[in-house]
């Protein structure tokens, strides 16, 4: 079994008990275990090795920008969406979020960087109402700054963390816009958006979604009007959320996911009427900086030899230095 | 050529013979890498030796897990654990034979067979390289080639940092989430909740990964550990049941000072058309 068989030693039920347990007690009261904490802070105070999710390119950037890997961070939450997806991502990813801060707070840590987001999902139609928000991060410690009881978390790379910093810039945390919104048809509120008399029940919406607005027989072009009221409504209540939460921590927020969807729900017996629905998700990292003051990169020109002298391209362009 | 050679095959002892000497007819290096890894690896003062492989067919045991709960599956964990380091050790062993200082550009695979769900190929794979002036500073634990997942180039940008990698090392655990009882499940109807059992069962399973890595990088005596991957993943096992596996290279500051490159800057790019 080579080094490490001790993890697999006899007691280990009685030991998993213990550990599920305290597991139980601790996330029940927002908190971590002691088995945990404890790794944590050997971890911090130089006990443990560290722990970083860069490359040594990127770490050797941090080292010289006084920027000290500590470990790494996690956070996640298991929700279950009884009346919204949409707002159980919201929900799912701050708490995780809260998690993983959390474990930093433990470590001492000025910053988390490199925070990557990761939904699981359990196969099987029962499980299509639950998912995971995970979150995993790097903690650093800044030198020159006192241990942060408030760090700051970033989803961007340690040397975006750093280009940002050195351009008086701080990324300070996870600003999220989650909304969504129903269009039932033949409700008389659309009237707009079913010029043929469409929106009166049983006039083949069932081929609305496959045909397109103006279902089978449809013969000019012409906006869905209603739909696009519909989309641009949902899209724009959820990028102002994502800017109200990036308002409260930031001054401003950078890109990093959007994602939308349009679903048409066909009649059924709960409801006479063809559905859809529309959801936005807006994620992206919040940042403080004042406009006022920006500073000029100063570009210079290289070329990347890895491929023939082309502009890098997106794929290829991690622990680039 | 050393002990090591003991239980190597014949065949495997004849290709790595023809590996090593490059300056007798016939001598012939292979690697994997790339031409910029080639260029980076010779510009860090190394030399390709030759492609070094393990693999560790392995049937892994059976093991139930109690509907309702959460648990390690310690059968499962032990097997992946071990077929792992069957797989690295028989690499290091060929690495050895090559007087190898270590081996860059790692990876471990894992292949799950069609025909049997017990049964998972585990394969590590890697680049054997030597230090050009056989400069004894590099070699990993206990003397025996230092293994790690980094490119040539991360190996070079490694050493101007001052660090040296020791070994690659991982943690993995294998978990069975609990099933949600009905009456549970019926009372999150239609509100959006924290299911608390699923939550921490991805907790523990993650922290006991991640604990196990960091642990065997202490045995390692290594300062830290860079590059550093969480995978998921679930080799035809029953649903319920996912793997947490954290792998990185161990690395520790570079104790020589006449193998210590001169101290480098390096700047950061911004390419434009991100």
């Amino acid at each position: 079994m080579g080094r490490f068989s001790d993890l697999f030693g006899n007691s280990a039920n009685a030991q998993a008990t213990a550990r599920a347990a305290e597991w139980e007690t601790a996330l029940g009261r927002n908190d971590l275990p002691g088995f945990v904490k404890e790794r944590l802070r050997e971890t911090a105070e130089k006990r443990r090795p560290w722990v970083s999710t860069s490359a040594p390119g990127s770490l050797l950037a941090q080292r010289l920008r006084g920027v000290r890997p500590v470990g790494m961070v996690s956070g996640n939450c298991w929700f279950h969406y009884g009346y919204s997806w949409t707002e159980g991502h919201y929900q799912g990813w701050k708490t995780a979020i809260e998690r993983l801060w959390q474990e930093a707070v433990l470590m001492g840590a000025n910053a988390v960087v490199d925070v990557t987001m990761r939904i699981r999902r359990m196969p099987g139609p029962e499980n299509i109402e639950h998912m995971d928000y995970g979150v995993v991060g790097t903690a650093v410690r800044l030198d020159g700054l006192p241990e942060s009881i408030n760090p700051a978390v970033a989803t961007v790379s340690a040397l975006e963390f750093l280009r940002l910093l050195e351009a008086g810039i701080v990324p300070v945390g996870v600003a999220i816009g989650a909304q969504y919104d129903w269009l039932t048809l033949g409700t008389g509120l659309n009237m707009n958006m079913a010029p043929f008399g469409m929106n009166a029940p049983g006039m083949g919406m069932g081929n609305m979604g496959a045909n397109g607005p103006m279902g089978v027989g449809s013969w000019w072009n012409q906006e869905w009007v209603a739909l696009s009221k519909l989309a641009e409504r949902v899209r724009r209540q959820a990028i102002g959320q994502m800017r109200d939460d990036g308002l409260r921590i930031g001054s401003g927020v950078l890109g990093q996911t959007q994602h939308s969807e349009l679903l048409n729900f066909p009649a059924d017996q709960e409801n006479p009427y063809p559905r859809f629905l529309m959801r936005h998700i807006a994620i992206g990292t919040a940042i403080l900086h004042d406009g006022r003051a920006v500073k000029p990169l100063g570009v210079v020109p290289v070329i990347n030899a890895g491929n023939d002298g082309r502009l890098i391209p997106r794929n290829k362009s991690k622990g680039v230095i | 050529m050393t002990d090591a050679l003991e239980g190597l095959p014949q065949h495997a002892i004849e290709r790595l013979k023809g590996l090593r000497d490059t300056s007798r007819r016939g001598g012939i290096f292979t690697s994997d890498f790339s031409v910029n890894e080639f260029l980076m690896v010779g510009e860090a003062g190394f030399e390709p030796l030759g492609l070094v492989v393990g693999s560790c067919i392995y049937h892994t045991g059976i093991q139930y897990a109690a509907w309702a709960k959460n648990q390690e599956m310690s059968v499962l964990s032990q097997a992946m654990y071990e077929a792992r380091e069957l797989a690295m050790t028989r690499m290091e062993e060929e690495a050895q034979a090559l007087l190898a200082d270590g081996v860059v550009g790692v990876r471990l695979e894992v292949k799950r067979m069609d025909w049997d769900k017990d049964i998972l190929e585990f394969l590590a794979i890697g680049t054997a390289i030597a230090h050009r002036q056989g400069h004894p500073g590099f070699k990993g634990v206990n003397g025996k080639p230092f293994t790690s997942d980094l490119s040539g180039q991360d190996l070079w940008m490694l050493l101007q940092s001052g660090y040296r990698p020791l070994a690659m090392v991982m943690g993995s655990c294998v978990y069975h989430v609990a099933h949600q009882g009905v009456f549970r499940s019926l009372g999150n109807i239609g509100r959006n909740v924290e299911i608390p059992q699923f939550t921490q069962a991805m907790y523990d399973a993650r922290e006991l990964a991640m604990e196990r890595m960091q642990h065997e990088a202490q045995e390692a005596a290594a300062e830290g550990v860079v590059g550093v991957q969480l995978h998921e993943g679930s080799h035809n096992w029953q649903p319920h049941v996912i793997e947490f596996f954290a792998i990185g290279t161990a690395v520790k500051a570079i104790e020589d000072a006449a193998i210590i490159p001169e101290k480098m800057t390096p700047q950061i790019v911004i390419p434009v058309n991100d």
